[in-house]
């Protein structure tokens, strides 16, 4: 019977970000939820422990406000959650995420298995799993399609450029999931009342063996936009020397 | 003061509104169409503990609180207003009333199955001769050994066609006058009793709305709800409560007004530029947002005093009138905005604006919260 960790984000909705009025981006008015990839991770550690026993703990760092984020992620079925929690967290880079993670599940968990979404719905670097699957030196698994526990071993489909590859691997191991493995679950109404009775173990930056400094640096972020000059140029040679031309004038082409 | 939901609020309504958008908005305009009643979006609703939100967990529910019914209601109205209105009235009047005047046994035997969502609820009040004047009903019930015997002609009963128990009011001693109405309980296929072929109607139209017909219809002694008597006061109790849910389908309605009065009218170019900047759309766009969030705000409060256990009859009746009468308005004007667009089948707005009317009709018209709310104030 297998410990199953699964890790996620809570990210900031897309749906609710802004353009402001000078092209900067405006999260006044953002929600939160749990990344995409990352439901999907949870929905398929609770479709093994169902079908397989075992226990399944979700695994979050963030700011100690995400607290709505805990419940939801308990409300899809997990038993217990890791709250790794400091007001430092809330935008640190994937190799600080993937070093908290795995100072706490290398210390604190037992497990056979941990699942990733393959990448954030804000970021999308696709690292945390790989560097923590490194950092815990185990193998990792990524683009994972559908997943099987066999004995010892899981079994994972992975997508690959030309086709499907079959993988094996023995436990303990990381997988990192795509979305199409299942559909998660839209969690019923008791789902989510009984979330907040389920065992949430509170760690903070001092429980931590050491810190982790971020390596990147963030110089401006600005909403992308689009201007249309209605300019039309067709298939001909001579249109598309215009259209290189008109690239250039725009400061397109340098 | 506090306007904040609590994170269980928040969570469940954003799983209502997933919910609704993959179960209920592509379906919503072929249910109208056709005059369909869901019953595969009704037994998602039960899987998912939707059907009985606020009825304790030993009698099959949830076990939330109104509020998170009427964002459930809201939610799901904002979809499709039909669907919302055979929740709300399933949970906010049969539910409620068996949860609050019902003995031990009829809770086991009735609410329960229906706070699981295996059992639909209908109530059945209205006749042809007593609409608004409830005391002119004719439908009469009399004890006969152990066993009473329904007769008479009930009208509008929504779920009638489709619905699984049903309550019904009906006189037991008319001379008593509104001490004489009392409540029972008739499960389906009860002989005697039959729904009429339900009406095709302007809008709300997936909901099922039909006739009731009780020709010496015999239930045991044990179905009377509550006391002899006490029926008008049920009635009186149960419509508080499902006012709450016609607010919450009202604030549904005027939501989706919104939500496809801003997207439309920032795509519409006319004049070279999109209408929504066009001060007279902006001003009509502006308006809506201030009466939902004013009906929205009347309809948490009448929840949250239903919440704190105390009065909230008049509260209630104010945000059925406010919500109703906005969500009229607003649908209007977002027809307006879509122009001929709008005015075309298959346009949200179309059918936003054919369900908004029923609700200033149901539950006590607009002149009937009038009622209410001036006999209060005027006290
Ligand atoms: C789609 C639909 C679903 C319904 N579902 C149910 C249901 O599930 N169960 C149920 O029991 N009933 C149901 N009803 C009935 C509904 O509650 C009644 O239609 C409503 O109470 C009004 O009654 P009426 O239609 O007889 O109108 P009337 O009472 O005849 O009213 C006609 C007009 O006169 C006004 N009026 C009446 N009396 C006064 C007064 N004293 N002062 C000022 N104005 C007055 C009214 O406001 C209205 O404008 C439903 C109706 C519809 C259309």
């Amino acid at each position: 019977m297998p410990n199953i960790v699964v890790c996620f984000k809570w990210v900031i909705d897309e749906a609710y970000i802004r353009r402001g009025s000078s092209g900067e981006l405006d999260f006044s008015s953002v929600s939160y939820k749990i990344s995409d990839y990352d439901r999907n991770a949870i929905e398929e550690a609770v479709r093994l422990r169902n079908e397989s026993g075992g226990r399944v703990a979700a695994v979050t760092v963030g700011s100690p406000e995400a607290t709505k984020g805990l419940k939801d992620a308990l409300s899809r079925g997990p038993d217990q959650a890791y709250f790794i929690n400091d007001a430092s967290f809330e935008n640190i880079e994937p190799s600080q995420t993937s070093a908290i993670l795995a100072d706490v599940i290398g210390s604190k968990i037992e497990y056979d298995l941990i699942i990733c979404g393959e990448g954030s719905s804000d970021l999308y670097t696709q690292q945390v799993g790989p560097r923590l699957a490194e950092r815990l030196g185990i193998p990792c698994i990524s683009f994972v399609l559908k997943l099987t526990i066999d004995g010892n071993h899981i079994i994972a489909e992975r997508k690959v450029e030309d086709g499907v590859e079959v993988t094996a691997a023995p436990m303990p191991v990381l997988v990192t999931v795509l979305p199409d493995i299942n559909t998660p679950r839209i969690p019923g109404v008791k789902d989510t009342l009984m979330a907040s009775k389920k065992e949430v173990v509170n760690i903070a930056k001092d429980d931590l063996a050491q810190t982790y400094e971020p390596t990147l640096q963030t110089t401006a972020m600005t909403a992308a936009s689009m201007e249309r000059r209605c300019v039309k140029f067709g298939a001909e040679p001579g249109d598309i020397a215009g259209f290189v031309e008109a690239l250039e004038k725009e400061g397109v082409l340098r | 003061m506090d306007f904040k939901l609590t994170e269980e609020q928040e969570l469940i309504r954003q799983n209502m509104r997933e919910f609704a958008e993959k179960y209920v908005d592509p379906i919503a305009s072929e249910i109208d169409e056709n005059s369909r009643h869901p019953v595969e979006v009704f037994q998602k609703l039960a899987e998912g503990d939707w059907m009985g939100i606020p009825i304790p967990a030993e009698y099959g529910g949830a076990g939330a609180d109104y509020l998170t019914h009427a964002l459930v209601v809201e939610e799901l109205s904002r979809s499709c207003s039909s669907t919302g209105f055979t929740l709300s009235i399933h949970v906010g009047i049969a539910c409620m009333l068996v949860l609050m005047f019902g003995d031990e046994d009829q809770k086991k035997k009735y609410l329960v199955p229906m706070a699981t969502g295996e059992k639909l609820g209908a109530f059945v009040l209205t006749e042809p001769g007593a609409g608004t004047d409830v005391m002119a009903a004719t439908t009469t019930a009399v004890l006969d050994g152990d066993e009473y015997v329904i007769n008479g002609t009930k009208t509008f009963t929504s779920n009638g066609p489709t619905g699984d128990t049903y309550f019904v009011f009906a006189w037991t001693d008319k001379e008593a006058g509104r001490k004489g109405m009392s409540a029972f309980i008739v499960p389906k296929e009860t002989p005697g009793m039959q729904a009429g072929t339900h009406f095709q109607k302007m809008g709300l139209r997936s909901s099922q709305t039909s006739e009731m017909l009780f020709k010496d219809c015999r239930v045991p002694k044990e179905n009377l709800l509550g006391q002899e008597g006490r029926g008008l006061v049920m009635a009186m109790t149960g419509f508080d409560h499902g006012r709450i849910g016609i607010s919450a389908q009202s604030v549904g309605i005027i939501q989706a007004a919104l939500d496809e009065s801003i997207k439309w009218s920032k795509e519409r170019v006319q004049f070279g530029k999109p209408i929504s900047r066009q001060q007279a759309i902006a001003w009509m766009i502006a308006d809506m947002a201030t009466d939902l969030d004013a009906a929205r705000f009347l309809t948490y409060r009448a929840a949250w005093l239903k919440d704190q256990g105390v009065n909230f009859s008049k509260e209630a009746a104010m945000a059925k009138l406010f919500a109703a009468e906005a969500a009229m308005k607003h649908t209007i004007k977002a027809v307006q905005i879509h122009g001929g667009y709008g005015y075309v089948k298959g346009a949200k707005v179309e059918r936003l604006m054919r369900d908004a009317k029923i609700t200033e009709i149901y539950e006590g018209t607009s002149e009937a919260q009038r009622m209410v709310i001036s006999g209060t104030v005027l006290r």
